[in-house]
C-alpha cells in the first residue's frame, strides 16, 4: 500500500482511507470535538499521503505508528492555533476567529442523563465506597494513596470501582430498554395497534 | 494492553486511557491500536462517558457534603 501511495496509484489512497478513516475520525473527535470534523479528517489524509510520497515513512511496516504521529501533530497544531487566536482576541479586541462552539443539545442531554445515573449509583452506595470513588474520579488520587489512607486492599479498591461501573451499566441498559419500549409503544399508537410485547 | 493472546485493550487500560493516566509510551500503543480496532474504540467511548459522568456526579456529591441542605439554612435565617 505504501508503495502504491508513493507511486500515486489511487488504489493506495483508497486502501489507506478504508483502513484508517474511522480511527482518525474517532481520535480527532475525541481530542478536538465534532466541529469541522470532515475537513480535519480530510486534512489528515492529505498530510499523511504527502509525507509518504516525500519518503518520510522509511519503514512501511511502521505505518500505523506513523499515522498516529502525524494525526497527533495535527491535533497539536489545531490546539496551538486556537490558543494563539484566543490570545490575539483578548490582546487586540479583534473579532474572534475561533469556530462556533455551540453545545450540541443531543450530546448535552446524554451527558446530563449519564450524570444523573452516576448520581444514582453514588447515592445508593455506602458512604465509604462513595468516598473511594470521589477520591478516584474527582480528586484524581492514585489507587495507592486511596488504599493507604482508607486502609483498603487493592482488591477491595478494584471491587468497589467495578461494582459501581457494573451498576452504572445496568441502569444505563434499563434506561435504554425503557426508551426502546417507549418508542415501540409510540410507533404502535401511530399505527393504531397495541405495542408488541417485549420478549 | 494488546498482546498476542488478547489483541484488545483490557478494562483497566481503557479506563486509565480515559483518565489520561497512561505513560507516553503506553498512550502511543493504545492510540495506534485504536486506529484500527472498532470494538476498543467503542470501549473507550463508553469509558470516556462513564469517567465524565462519575467526575461530574462526584463533584455534586462533594458539594452537597460540604454544604448540606442550603435551603434549610436559608429558612432558618
Amino acid at each position: 500500500m505504501v508503495e502504491r501511495i508513493q507511486a500515486n496509484d489511487p488504489s493506495g489512497m483508497e486502501e489507506l482511507y478504508s483502513i484508517f478513516t474511522t480511527g482518525i475520525r474517532f481520535y480527532l473527535c475525541r481530542q478536538l470535538g465534532p466541529q469541522d470534523l470532515d475537513d480535519k479528517v480530510h486534512d489528515a489524509f492529505l498530510t499523511i499521503a504527502q509525507s509518504i510520497r516525500r519518503g518520510d515513512l522509511r519503514e512501511p511496516e511502521r505505518l500505523m505508528g506513523y499515522v498516529r504521529t502525524v494525526v497527533r501533530r495535527q491535533v497539536a497544531g489545531y490546539i496551538g492555533t486556537a490558543v494563539e487566536a484566543r490570545r490575539n482576541f483578548v490582546d487586540a479586541d479583534h473579532t474572534p476567529v475561533l469556530r462556533d462552539r455551540k453545545p450540541d443539545p443531543e450530546r448535552t442531554a446524554i451527558e446530563e442523563q449519564n450524570t444523573a445515573l452516576a448520581m444514582r449509583v453514588l447515592n445508593t452506595l455506602p458512604r465509604r465506597d462513595r468516598e473511594v470513588l470521589v477520591r478516584f474520579y474527582l480528586q484524581e488520587q492514585s489507587p495507592g494513596q486511596i488504599c493507604r489512607e482508607m486502609r483498603l486492599t487493592a482488591t477491595q479498591f478494584r471491587l468497589t470501582k467495578s461494582r459501581a461501573k457494573a451498576r452504572f451499566t445496568e441502569l444505563g441498559q434499563a434506561r435504554f430498554a425503557r426508551r426502546l419500549g417507549f418508542t415501540a409503544s409510540m410507533d404502535a399508537r401511530r399505527r393504531g395497534s397495541a405495542p408488541a410485547q417485549a420478549s | 494492553m494488546p498482546n498476542s493472546l488478547d489483541p484488545h485493550l483490557d478494562a483497566e487500560t481503557t479506563e486509565e486511557y480515559s483518565l489520561q493516566q497512561l505513560s507516553a509510551r503506553k498512550t502511543a500503543e493504545v492510540e495506534t491500536h485504536l486506529l484500527i480496532c472498532e470494538s476498543c474504540r467503542k470501549a473507550v467511548a463508553a469509558s470516556d462517558a462513564y469517567v465524565a459522568a462519575m467526575r461530574e456526579a462526584a463533584a455534586k456529591v462533594r458539594e452537597t457534603e460540604q454544604n448540606p441542605m442550603p435551603h434549610r439554612r436559608m429558612a432558618a435565617r
